[in-house]
């Protein structure tokens, strides 16, 4: 155009690279974590009252369930990398909530007008993320045992769990962000997320083992994440292969576990972040 | 020779649902101006606006801002400037200094000047007391003023500030507006958009008037106002209708004004004359001669709606199609429509 001619070309600032825009990012989402003492406890509290009074009231009669009843395996051993699994689940639920409130803020809008790449935004938020769930996955393994639970594997296991942790959070985390996007707002997000947690967790492996369970629970276990994600962290804990929806025998002990379950999570996570990542584009379109 | 910050050329934003929320504007403003963008509620003003920041993208016409394409080259347009929404953005966990920190950090303030930069802002806004306590505890206008120095972080040459005052109490508004000033002096250019011709009168050199997606005028706030016919006289009267009517007509007839325009409001009249205020005296004695009650009267300036009933023949609380803001008309470009993706503030 040839007016450009006449107008110069203000100087940039030039901005940050991607990974300088995911870290500003990340630190921003950490320190509000820092600030929200009530959502890291509260993301906490409820697995490990489930642990407890699981252990508890059930146990007993658990223990008679698990391992074929041969006593061998105690049901916090049994139990605790599923409660993993829950504080996995519970902390990317809240995912959500955080953009919502940045919407209401007009925190957004502020962050789609700068320079920052909007991936960058969004990889940002979710890396404070996984922090925060390895850091509350290891706090709630280090109770277990304290508890009463055995981590066969020892740190590398319990570190394996908070991998697993990891990438089992992703799709919940996808879906509490299409939840926000959607509804855009606080209370329809939480209860959304809730919604859904408590009867995942129930027609899982994660409370007992399938085979003490009726038969249409065991088939809709089968397309339930929250059965891969428990099996994955149980058979890294236990150091056994542990899966009774898939039977793979092609690489040997845990990994007939650990490697179909990772693979059924990928597969899950990539299906709905890529439905969030849509749901985020179009938002940052609409511009808000 | 022509410096523009912004040149924008029959710029078109059609929302989805079709409706036109800027029809066709051309805007040229001159670096180091301070332009107002004034209109009502649902004018089109938030919309052009977001157009202009690269939060929406036009679906016609061409804009540069600071000589970058919008639409082609958003990330340099984002770089250098600054952005006020109307809605305060800040994020309210964060201290007063997290946030300006966070927005240093967005726009890529080397890390060696972001602690004097911060320290600058704050003392500039007069945050520098509480700037480590949280947002969340700060009133409406320590947020916006917190708000505006996020805005500033990377001294961009154009700053845009969509109804930056709206909702402040006047003690909180003039500081805003002293702040302003002071930035423009410094030689920013300033976008303002404003529902307020004191506002816009205070502030702009140069005023634009925006009425259903169109700009109607465009000029000084002073040359806006002499449009408009000088200052207005209102006249209350007591005996209702024909009474008025009566001193409309010698309102009109009488030769006490060289130059007026009488109009009947719901309690009297209006008398728009550059000479409303030193001869006004002389009509309130002719119609009290008539045997008319004079119950009230008031020379004041004119206003958003005088300068609207001037330039577009409606009043500026009426759309176009006569409705009243308050119904759902009224807010559609600027609120409703925007919600293309289901969004909301």
């Amino acid at each position: 155009m040839s007016r450009d001619d006449a107008t110069p070309r203000r100087e940039r600032t030039g901005g940050n690279t991607f990974v300088g825009d995911v870290l500003v990012n990340a630190r921003r989402w950490g320190l509000k974590a820092t600030r929200n003492r009530f959502f890291l406890v509260g993301t906490l509290v409820q697995p490990i009252v489930f642990f407890v009074l699981f252990t508890q009231v059930f146990g007993r009669v658990a223990t008679g369930a698990i391992d074929s009843g041969s006593g061998a395996l105690n049901y916090e051993t049994f139990l605790l990398p599923a409660i993993a699994m829950q504080v996995s689940l519970a902390s990317a639920g809240g995912s959500g909530i955080g953009l919502v409130n940045d919407v209401e803020n007009g925190m957004f809008e502020k962050v789609l007008v700068s320079p920052m790449s909007r991936a960058a935004v969004f990889v940002g938020k979710s890396a404070a993320e996984v922090v925060l769930i390895v850091v509350q996955i290891l706090l709630i393994l280090g109770l277990g045992v304290l508890l009463g639970a055995t981590i066969q594997t020892g740190i590398a296991g319990a570190l394996g769990v908070a991998l697993v942790g990891i990438l089992f959070s992703v799709w919940f985390t996808a879906y509490s962000n299409v939840l926000a996007v959607i509804t855009r707002d606080q209370e329809s997000t939480i209860l959304g997320a809730n919604l859904l947690q408590f009867p995942l967790l129930f027609v899982s492996s994660a409370f007992l083992p399938l085979d003490a369970m009726p038969g249409w629970i065991q088939t809709i276990a089968a397309f339930n994440p929250v059965t891969y994600g428990a099996d994955a962290a149980r058979a890294l804990v236990l150091g056994q292969d542990v899966m009774q929806v898939i039977e793979v025998t092609a690489f040997g002990g845990i990994w007939n576990t650990v490697v179909p379950a990772v693979a059924v999570l990928l597969v899950v996570d990539v299906v709905l972040g890529a439905l969030a990542v849509t749901m985020l584009h179009r938002a940052s379109r609409a511009a808000v | 020779m022509s410096d523009f910050a912004i040149d924008a050329d029959g710029v078109e934003l059609v929302y989805d649902d079709g409706t036109r929320a800027v029809d066709g504007i051309d805007l040229r403003v001159p670096t180091g101006e301070f332009f107002g963008f004034l209109g009502p509620n649902g004018a089109g003003k938030t919309t052009t606006i977001k157009t202009l920041v690269t939060l929406l993208h036009p679906t016609g016409g061409t804009i540069t801002v600071n000589g970058y394409d919008v639409v082609d080259e958003p990330r340099a347009v984002r770089e250098t400037i600054g952005y006020m929404a109307q809605e305060t953005s800040i994020d309210p966990e964060l201290t007063a200094r997290e946030n300006v920190s966070f927005a240093c950090q967005a726009y890529g303030v080397p890390r060696s000047e972001r602690r004097d930069r911060i320290d600058e802002l704050l003392d500039l806004v007069d945050l520098a007391e509480v700037a480590d306590k949280r947002a969340e505890e700060f009133s409406g206008g320590m947020r916006k003023r917190l708000d505006a120095a996020t805005a500033l972080v990377h001294r961009p040459p154009l700053v845009f500030l969509d109804e930056p005052t709206t909702g402040l109490d006047p003690s909180a508004r003039n500081r805003l507006w002293e702040y302003f000033r002071r930035i423009n002096d410094q030689g920013t250019t300033i976008f303002l958009t404003t529902q307020y011709l004191e506002e816009a009168d205070q502030l702009c050199d140069r005023i634009g008037v925006i009425d259903d997606g169109r700009i109607v005028a465009s000029d000084s706030p002073a040359e806006l106002k002499r449009e408009v016919g000088g200052e207005i006289l209102d006249v209350e009267l007591a005996d209702g209708e024909a009474a008025t009517e009566r001193a409309a007509t010698i309102a009109r007839e009488s030769d006490i004004f060289a130059d007026a325009s009488v109009s009947l409001t719901a309690d009297g009249i209006a008398v728009t004359s550059p000479e409303a205020r030193s001869r006004g005296t002389d009509l309130l004695v002719a119609l009290r001669d008539e045997g008319l009650t004079v119950t009230g009267f008031n020379v004041r300036a004119p206003t958003l709606d005088d300068v609207f009933l001037a330039i577009t023949g409606h009043a500026a609380d009426e759309n176009a199609d006569g409705s009243l803001p308050g119904e759902a008309s009224t807010e559609m470009p600027d609120d409703v429509a925007a919600t293309g993706g289901g969004a909301e503030r």
